[in-house]
């Protein structure tokens, strides 16, 4: 069976050790992107997952509480297929025993929702193959990370989160002399990645993808040891999943967390080692949480920000091509 | 009934009233009151008139709290301008809810010169601020209130403007106002402890307390779960509100309240144990009880005693007890007085014939409440975004554990289907003839849950739904509200058949 799921935050591998498939939604050929009117406010990416769960009806979709949109898509969808679908509980803070105990526990939810579903408890050593063959693959493609054209990672990156394999292009970096531009923000689906074909086209080549499907969702940093032993109060946790809950908790970087100063960390860092000049924010309409942090990109880095409307609506390309045109003009 | 007796009966009630006013914690009358008869309902006072009034009221004796005063004033010296365009309830009691309402950063501005630590509580809408009250030497308020500054001051505040400058523009809601007081300094003090819920809260909120944390105001972030029932299994936990979460989350937000609790207690003059909180729950509760029981009277009766926006003022100060737990507790007990003499004497704020509605969401323009009564209809119940600080605490229960139910409960942090459902629930208590969901421009959770309340609401009742965007000053849109809310109490009449 089919486990879709909508942040790289839940683990694909518990999915995978319970014998059914995960599916990360940004490479699904029948994911749409919706955009409702403006005044609406109803984000395009959010509303495509509701749509995908109505159309999915063999397969179960995991939906997160990461933010307003999809917390209340799930609640829009699940009087239909209340059987199929699952919210999971992603905790915004994580300096905590809470964030750890809260995530521990959501493992276990979904843990019983997917043998509900027909799938299989898995085996500690099971467990232990689907994290090692997942962190190789997480490690492969980091490797790859900034030297690989932008369109072909991001597509390596979503068929990673797809099914769990590594496919990454022969060639490496893309044309010498284009202007290096990181990519920051939410959501980009396979139906969005021409956004990468448009900055490339333009001049530009994408050094970091840090939207949520991208470079920024591969974090295979081992949690530190004993992290957060002695503050963490005593409760019961299978080992294993306390482990896989601290590895999501220790890699997640993400801009709903509170504070979310990992995210500012883990962008200076590869901002300045791979030279970029320029910031793309690519935000959904609606998406408050990375429309709020166009300002203190701009702050933080000292970089020039081009803010771009993930909309799909009819005649929104050709404006998005050209502000992205004019942008690069600027920097060069 | 004759003249006589109606005279004798309503200057009984007048002197239990003013007794209420100048003893505002005596005993409150507990018995109901008889049948409502039909009289014509009381004249709004204008901004203008209220200055009569004032001088009436001085002149019969009227005594004051030290933040009293004509209500014109607020005009002059805070810039509250939209006052002139509001009507206002003439009775002293409501005189003196708006007094403390518009007096409330001045109060906390003396409170800090008095030496008193001041926290700011964000987002949670009651809670914290309970657990703060418990200490001595302690005032909290929720900056979130600054929301309504631009529609007091018809946005001659500046603060949305000012917020755009910093990053957050019209797409998100007019929270936003905060961020620039924070800035500017100019409308609250700033606290010496930022406190923020996160995790299950509105990302409009969120966002711009991260862009706040940014430029420069520590926040202490704690987890809300995202409230679900609990499953097969799962250890269940009643909540107030008759809702039920699982044992884990209730127990996971215990330990964030616990871990506030220990950063609180640095800032006091006095610990932060079992027993103070207990006190503060008790106290707490008393403005609980008092603002249900002012619920039950009015929102209940057949013609409405008092009016919508001094009611939705009144259930405001659940929040936070706009900064003074004490007063608050006297300012609600003088309107049920009021209400109670009023029901009493048959004379209302709203006529019987309107039409009645259930309210879902603040407004951003006060104005709109004093609208809604103009056009036919009147407030029947409501669902403010903060039915939790309005259920009572668990008083048998440890504290903390008391206060995470409490927390857990707040509507915004479960399923709008589970908010739909007590919106059901109040409706039918009510007998609501029509519900309004105001929708708060930009607010991220609107964009879905508008749909999903009424879907659920028509669904269940039958009844008729609209919901509204009503911007900080509505002015401009006069015309299209009145024409959808009248259509709105049209077809709500046309329902009695």
């Amino acid at each position: 069976m089919l486990v879709f799921y909508t942040s790289p935050w839940v683990p694909a591998e518990w999915i995978a050790a319970h014998g059914l498939e995960p599916r990360g939604v940004w490479f699904a050929e029948d994911f749409a992107l919706e955009s409702a009117p403006l005044a609406a406010g109803i984000c395009a990416f959010a509303q495509g997952v509701v749509r995908l769960a109505e159309r999915q009806s063999q397969s179960a979709v995991v939906f997160t509480t990461h933010c307003d949109q999809l917390r209340r898509g799930f609640d829009a969808a699940i009087a239909q297929a209340p059987a199929r679908l699952f919210l999971f509980n992603l905790p915004a803070t994580w300096q905590t025993g809470v964030a750890e105990r809260l995530f521990c526990g959501e493992l276990e939810r979904l843990g019983r929702f997917l043998v509900r579903l027909g799938g299989q408890g898995p085996s500690a050593e099971n467990l232990r193959t689907v994290l090692d063959h997942y962190a190789s693959g997480r490690r492969r493609l980091l490797q790859a990370a900034g030297s690989c054209p932008g369109r072909q990672y991001a597509e390596a990156v979503a068929r990673f989160h797809w099914d769990g394999s590594v496919s990454l292009p022969e060639n490496g970096a893309g044309a010498s002399g284009a202007i290096a531009l990181a990519l920051v923000g939410g959501p980009l689906p396979r139906a969005q990645w021409r956004l990468l074909e448009a900055l490339e086209g333009a001049g530009g080549r994408v050094v970091l993808d840090a939207t949520e499907p991208g470079e920024r969702s591969l974090g295979d940093t081992p949690p530190p040891s004993g992290l957060r032993e002695g503050t963490t109060p005593a409760y019961d946790c299978e080992p294993a999943l306390r482990g896989l809950a601290r590895l999501y908790l220790a890699n997640c970087v993400d801009v709903f967390q509170r504070p979310n100063t990992r995210l500012y960390g883990w962008l200076r860092q590869r901002l300045d080692s791979r030279g970029a000049r320029g910031l793309v924010l690519w935000a959904h309409v609606g998406c408050d949480l990375w429309r709020a942090e166009a300002q203190s990109l701009r702050e933080a880095f000292g970089l020039p920000l081009l803010v771009l409307d993930a909309d799909d609506a009819a005649g929104a390309w050709p404006r998005i091509t050209s502000r992205i045109e004019a942008f690069l003009e600027a920097l060069r | 009934m004759s003249e006589g007796k109606a005279e004798g009966r309503r200057q009984k009630a007048e002197g239990r009233r003013q007794k209420a006013e100048v003893c505002p914690g005596s005993a409150l009358p507990t018995r109901h009151s008889p049948p409502a008869p039909r009289h014509s309902p009381l004249r709004r006072l204008t901004l203008a008139e209220w200055d009569a009034r004032y001088a009436e009221l001085i002149h019969s004796g009227l005594r004051e709290a030290d933040y009293g005063g004509p209500l014109g004033r607020h005009v002059a010296s805070a810039g509250d301008l939209r006052l002139r365009l509001l009507q206002f309830d003439d009775s002293a009691a409501s005189l003196r809810l708006w007094n403390f309402l518009l007096t409330e950063n001045q109060r906390l501005r003396q409170a800090r010169a008095d030496g008193l630590r001041i926290v700011g509580a964000m987002k949670d809408l009651g809670t914290v601020a309970v657990m703060a009250y418990s200490l001595p030497g302690v005032r909290a308020f929720y900056p979130d209130g600054a929301w309504w500054t631009p529609c007091l001051m018809e946005c001659s505040d500046g603060l949305l403007r000012q917020a755009e400058g910093l990053g957050i523009d019209a797409s998100f809601c007019p929270v936003r106002a905060m961020l620039a007081a924070f800035q500017n300094g100019e409308h609250f003090p700033r606290p010496d402890l930022l406190i923020c819920s996160t995790g299950a809260v509105c990302d409009d909120f969120s966002a711009i307390a991260q862009r706040l944390e940014k430029i420069g105001f520590p926040i202490v972030w704690w987890e809300m779960p995202r409230r679900r029932p609990p499953e097969a299994g799962e250890t269940a936990v009643v909540l107030p509100g008759n809702l039920r979460a699982p044992r884990i989350q209730v127990e996971c937000v215990r330990e964030e309240l616990a871990r506030l609790c220990d950063i609180l207690a640095e800032l006091g003059s006095g610990p932060l144990d079992e027993a103070a909180l207990a006190g503060g729950i008790r106290e707490a509760n008393k403005v609980r009880r008092l603002l249900a029981a002012l619920r039950r009277r009015v929102y209940h009766a057949p013609a409405a005693p008092l009016p919508a926006l001094e009611m939705l003022i009144a259930e405001m100060l659940a929040i936070h007890f706009c900064s003074d737990r004490q007063e608050t507790i006297a300012v609600l007990a003088g309107l049920l007085a009021e209400a109670e003499a009023r029901l009493e004497q048959g004379r209302f704020a709203v006529a019987e014939e309107a039409v009645r509605i259930f309210w879902v969401n603040p407004v951003a323009d006060l104005r709109a409440m004093n609208l809604v009564e103009d056009w036919g209809g009147r407030v029947c119940g409501s669902d403010y975004m903060f039915t939790h600080a309005l259920d009572l605490i668990p008083e048998e229960l440890p504290p903390l554990e008391a206060l995470a139910r409490t927390a857990l409960a707040d509507p915004m942090a479960g399923s709008t289907l589970e908010r739909a459902a007590r919106i059901v629930a109040d409706c039918r208590a009510a007998r609501a003839e029509a519900v309004v969901v105001a929708r708060i421009p930009g607010a991220s959770h609107c964009a879905r849950e508008g749909a999903l309340i009424r879907e659920v609401v028509r669904r269940e009742l039958g009844l008729p739904t609209l919901e509204l965007e009503i911007p900080p000053v509505c002015d401009a849109l006069l015309p299209a509200l009145g024409s959808r809310l009248q259509a709105l109490i049209e077809t709500g009449r046309r329902g009695r058949g």
